[in-house]
């Protein structure tokens, strides 16, 4: 037998399984497409044509969509734009209660415009207000309500990703916000607003739920099709306005197609914030903006809890608490259980599916590879209800196998929500080093391995997304499910329809909330799920993170202290940490060796302890030290002040000795003013490097900063005329990024809060705050943004008078997240001004000169 | 230098529509260390893909110890690859990344741990056993990708610009600890690079690749001085000339 070359054989695997994956994307959603076209003859061709009722179908839903399209596309532009340029703390909240909507069926939203304006609606009951809402009114204003979420959502993404480099230039050179918008924000969105709008437009064409309700007397097309099928049994006929109702959305794929940057990119930063007053019109416009969108939902859910609308409007739980029983109620749980059951399982195999599509349309190169990637993307294009008559016609004849069955409820659903979730799976997977497998074939690890220890840990959160994406849709689709689940199977979204029939609004509204309800609970389940997630990233990405915070205080208490004796109620009192804890701590470190406890009660570090906290030790200090020091003169008019001595002592040397001291020798001091003066200190520490600011005279110290940019990492920032009283306010290790800063009832320093431990609001003069003493903590991670952050303020116009640290604690502070270090005020001994240099060291008195500048200033 | 552990004859390599390789043929010797230098899309990465199997050669052979390996896949090979970017297993710490492949073979975990400590060791890594690689600095990743594909103990290893993504100083430390570990293993390491003093500070012999064809494969020193084409001088000779010379003029 001929010796097989298995690479290749690995290949062709790869190709039987894409074979697999077009065949059952071309059976499942493109099949149903073409059984429609055989159901339609050339005489309902003719005969629809003519057809008045059909004419004026499509004349309807294009008039109401355009416009609602129109709107909403601009509504959710506006959105969009203040969300994306405000500085708001809570964006994601906004952004939450915008596409609230999503959480519900659209026949929900329709339900609750009639609540709302209908004859004897909540305004004609509590105010008189009566307007005619059934029709083209309540259409459009559906309309917007059901699309807003996702078009919102497309264009708030876009943005995301844009470049804000343009506007904080343009805030620096005084451009008016209302000009970035049209010659900036608009002109690149432009290609996303497109898209958004056809989007829109897909959607609303194609949704039948919303008109069902609110549509009157006015016949839209998706109605027409319906009632094609499910009353005049004209199939042919119902195909041909199924293939009308496939027009925008092929237009729409098309378009996204060819022109929809499909290339993965980084999210952008802002770094300039947004100022005080636009923030606040912004919250303003928004919240009213959410209120307005919400009002269906608040109608259908008052409803819900009013005794007999409209003619007993009093307050009763009796309806929901109904919901269980069979004997006043309906019996809800088992159709609960029906839709719980069909989204998890939709959502589950959705996922698999989707990533599978995802791996095999990017990991590996083939023929195939383009076409599972668009068949995978032509799902986009095809409406559910389209889908969901096809369906009917092409697997009929597997009655009670597959039709009829909770298999076809998935099927249908995994096939008509494919399309985004497969997006999420390819971005993320592509994001991923392509040599994995590579590696994996040489050091003889198995595809199916890498994909299990290296592909899906590395996307977690985008399969949650994926995950929800299918699950929170299953619980409200309609469309395509509505011809195909059975009286047992029906879910809750189908379930609004049947009494809708019968004009019950109780229950259409109770069991809109339940949806509500139980979709709203799983959104916050898969929020905290992908949170935690990211945050288990974000702490492994945090650099030797292999300590905890408390293990962290432990060891450095420890190692500062040396071996000793120590009870327990003392540790734990020095480290604020309870007594059980401590002891669970004790035994962890002991058992991973970090520390020795000997035989006679004492306790010490160990080697490995010491290596355990290796990459938190401080690397080096950055002295800024090229300011002139006006207010000290006369003695500056000579000295640089860090050299002034105090009692016989540099002012610079408390903290060169204390960092010394600590170990931290490497430290680079940025001189100008004089500078010729600091090599005196090269006799005492000879490991000082300096480096030269020749702007010093000409900007404020954020040049000094710069000039010492390529040293910062891991390292402490510090100024140099601090007269420092206590050297432990420097340590050996520090854990994370921080401040130092001394709480003060008043100071008229510069001074900042301290917001749950981080540094907040850097402002000068204040009360209850933290004096801010000059000396900060920067690790890796902080320090690469910094360097950044200080190149990009400084080469902005007027960048140059910043101080430095109003550049990471003000003026890009959302970049950071620093942790309030603090000591005693007593710590330090300020010396701002000649005044104060005497109440250090009374021989300045007598100074000469001193009094003929004290007459002169 | 001794026998040839790996030969290359008459490899040509085809795409559709375009060629990168015109029939070379080149020897790799036991225990040397071989750079493939040449400017960027001159083929050089494509001579390491076929090396190590993930491509195959249109014509030609490859034999290994005197064994045809052509239609050999990687697994079976024996010949180990360091990617540019690594390409560490990032939810592994360095232990798990340097087991991994021992694990795959479903060796004891006596022999596993035994085994993988020893390589730990002799890459330096002991104080970042139970790092991820986000926490590792440029260097001590590559460390780790090289403990990686030593662990299997190959024959040869293949590195496809490793240097390119770091620092210049860090370049420099680890050039001579890549020297050191290739001395002490006494192990054949293939290295391609476009970066010419990197080609002529570590290797035995470097190979000149220009416009699908070998221009060139020789010592250091004879390369330097005895430039088999124009080519040859213009790409290295003048190239390490000028950047002398621009060193000399900012020291003078």
């Amino acid at each position: 037998m001929k010796k097989q070359f298995l690479p290749f054989n690995g290949l062709f695997r790869h190709e039987a399984l894409r074979f697999l994956a077009v065949i059952s994307i071309l059976l499942f959603a493109i099949m149903p497409l073409l059984t429609l076209a055989f159901h339609v003859t050339g005489n309902d061709l003719q005969y629809i044509l003519k057809d008045p009722g059909f004419r004026d179908a499509v004349r309807n839903s294009l008039f109401y969509t355009g416009t609602s399209a129109l709107i909403t596309t601009v509504l959710a532009l506006g959105a969009a734009y203040l969300l994306s340029t405000s500085s708001l703390k809570n964006k994601n909240l906004f952004v939450i209660l915008l596409t609230l909507g999503m959480l519900v069926p659209t026949v929900s939203v329709g339900l609750g415009l009639r609540i709302l304006f209908g004859t004897n609606g909540f305004l004609d009951l509590l105010f008189g207000i009566e307007i005619e809402v059934r029709g083209f009114a309540g259409l459009i204003m559906g309309s917007v309500m059901t699309s807003f979420p996702a078009t919102f959502l497309i264009l708030y993404d876009a943005l995301q990703y844009e470049d804000k480099g343009p506007y904080d230039a343009a805030s620096i050179l005084g451009i008016r916000r209302f000009s970035t918008f049209f010659r900036l924000t608009v002109p690149y969105l432009r290609i996303a607003l497109i898209s958004a709008f056809f989007a829109c437009f897909t959607l609303i064409f194609s949704d039948y739920g919303m008109p069902m309700e609110i549509a009157g007397k006015v016949k839209t097309l998706p109605m027409f099709l319906y009632d094609q099928f499910m009353s005049s049994f004209q199939y042919g006929r119902g195909s041909v306005a199924g293939f009308v109702l496939l027009i925008p959305a092929v237009i729409s794929f098309v378009f996204d197609l060819i022109f929809r940057d499909q290339s993965v990119s980084e999210k952008q930063r802002k770094l300039i914030e947004a100022e005080k007053a636009f923030n606040c019109w912004t919250a303003a416009v928004l919240i009213l903006l959410c209120l307005l969108l919400i009002l269906p939902q608040l109608a259908f859910i008052s409803l819900s809890f009013t005794k007999a609308f409209p003619n007993d409007l009093h307050f009763t739980t009796a309806h929901v608490a109904n919901i269980f029983s069979n004997t006043h109620g309906v019996g809800l749980s088992a159709y609960i259980v029906n839709s719980l059951q069909l989204a998890a399982l939709t959502a589950l195999t959705g996922t698999c599916f989707a990533y599978l599509l995802g791996y095999l349309s990017v990991r590996k190169p083939g023929r195939m590879a383009k076409a599972v990637d668009l068949l995978a993307l032509s799902t986009i294009a095809v409406p559910g209800l389209v889908l969901g008559i096809g369906y009917i016609f092409l697997f009929k004849g597997t009655n009670g196998r597959f039709y009829g069955t909770l298999l076809i409820l998935i099927t249908v659903n995994v096939f008509h929500f494919l399309g985004s979730p497969y997006l999420l799976a390819k971005n993320c997977l592509s994001k991923i080093n392509s040599d994995y497998e590579v590696i994996g074939e040489t050091l003889g690890i198995s595809k199916g391995q890498i994909v299990v220890r290296v592909l899906i840990p590395g996307s977690v959160s985008t399969l949650v997304e994926m995950f929800s994406y299918f699950f929170l849709n299953s619980m409200i689709t309609i469309s395509a499910v509505a011809f195909l689940c059975t009286y047992d199977n029906q879910p809750l979204s189908i379930l609004i329809t049947t009494y809708e029939k019968n004009s019950n609004y109780e229950m259409q509204s109770v069991i809109s909330l339940i949806i509500l309800f139980l979709n709203g609970v799983f959104r916050v389940l898969f929020t905290a799920v992908s949170a935690g997630i990211n945050r288990v990233n974000d702490r492994e990405k945090e650099g030797g993170a292999a300590l905890s915070r408390y293990a962290f205080d432990f060891l450095t208490y420890l190692e500062k202290h040396g071996k000793g004796t120590y009870s327990q109620r003392q540790l734990a009192d020095e480290l604020t940490v309870s007594l059980s804890s401590l002891s669970r701590l004790t035994h962890e470190l002991d058992e991973r060796n970090y520390i020795n406890l000997l035989s006679d009660g004492q306790m010490e570090i160990s080697e490995k302890g010491l290596k355990a906290l290796e990459p938190y030790r401080v690397r080096k200090a950055v002295i800024l030290a090229a300011g002139f020091g006006s207010r000290l003169a006369p003695v500056t008019l000579d000295t640089p002040k860090p050299l002034v001595k105090v009692n016989g002592v540099r002012i610079i040397d408390t903290l060169l000795d204390a960092l010394v001291a600590k170990g931290i020798t490497n430290i680079i001091i940025v001189r100008g003013y004089r500078r010729e003066q600091f090599d005196q200190l090269l006799e005492k520490y000879p490991t000082i490097h300096f480096i030269d600011n020749p702007e010093y005279n000409i900007t404020n110290n954020i040049s000094s900063a710069v000039c010492a940019v390529d040293s910062i990492d891991r390292c402490y920032i510090c100024e140099a005329d601090l007269y420092i009283s206590n050297p432990d306010v420097i340590n050996r290790y520090e854990y994370t990024s921080n401040y130092l800063g001394a709480k003060v009832s008043e100071t008229d320093d510069w001074c900042f809060k301290n917001h749950n431990g981080f540094v907040d609001g850097y402002q000068m003069g204040g009360t209850d705050c933290y004096q801010a003493f000059g000396i900060s903590y920067w690790n890796s991670e902080d320090a690469e943004k910094l360097k950044a952050d200080l190149q990009r303020v400084y080469h902005a116009r007027a960048g140059k008078e910043n101080l430095w640290e109003q550049v990471p604690l003000k003026i890009a502070r959302k970049n950071y997240k620093l942790e309030v270090r603090t000591c005693l005020k007593s710590d330090m001994i300020e010396i701002d001004n000649f005044i104060e240099l005497i109440a250090a060291d009374a021989s300045y008195a007598r100074y000469p000169g001193y009094e003929e500048f004290q007459v002169r200033e | 230098m001794s026998e040839p552990i790996i030969r290359a004859v008459n490899i040509s390599k085809k795409y559709k529509t375009r060629t990168v390789l015109e029939d070379i043929s080149f020897d790799v010797m036991q225990g040397e260390f071989l750079s493939l230098l040449g400017p960027s899309g001159c083929g050089k990465t494509s001579i390491l893909r076929i090396l190590i199997g993930i491509e195959r050669p249109s014509s030609g052979r490859i034999y290994k110890g005197g064994a045809d390996i052509t239609d050999v896949p990687p697994q079976k090979r024996n010949i180990g690859i360091v990617f540019q970017n690594y390409s560490l297993f990032p939810n592994m710490d360095v232990y798990h990344n340097i087991a991994y492949a021992l694990q795959a073979r479903k060796l004891g975990k006596d022999e596993i741990d035994r085994k993988v400590m020893e390589m730990i060791e002799t890459v330096g890594l002991e104080e970042h056993i139970y790092k991820k690689p986000k926490q590792l600095s440029g260097g001590q990743q590559q460390r780790v990708a090289i403990a990686r594909t030593l662990v299997l103990n190959p024959d040869v290893i293949l590195f496809d610009e490793p240097m390119s993504a770091l620092d210049a100083e860090i370049k420099l430390a680890l050039r001579s600890q890549l020297k050191e570990i290739q001395k002490k293993l006494n192990i054949t390491m293939v290295y391609v690079t476009h970066d010419q003093e990197e080609a002529f500070a570590l290797s035995d012999r470097i190979m000149v690749i220009n416009d699908l064809r070998i221009a060139q494969i020789d010592t250091p020193y004879r390369i330097y001085h005895d430039p088999a084409d124009a080519f040859v001088k213009r790409f290295v000779v003048d190239h390490l000339d000028r950047k002398v010379r621009s060193i000399e003029d900012s020291i003078r």
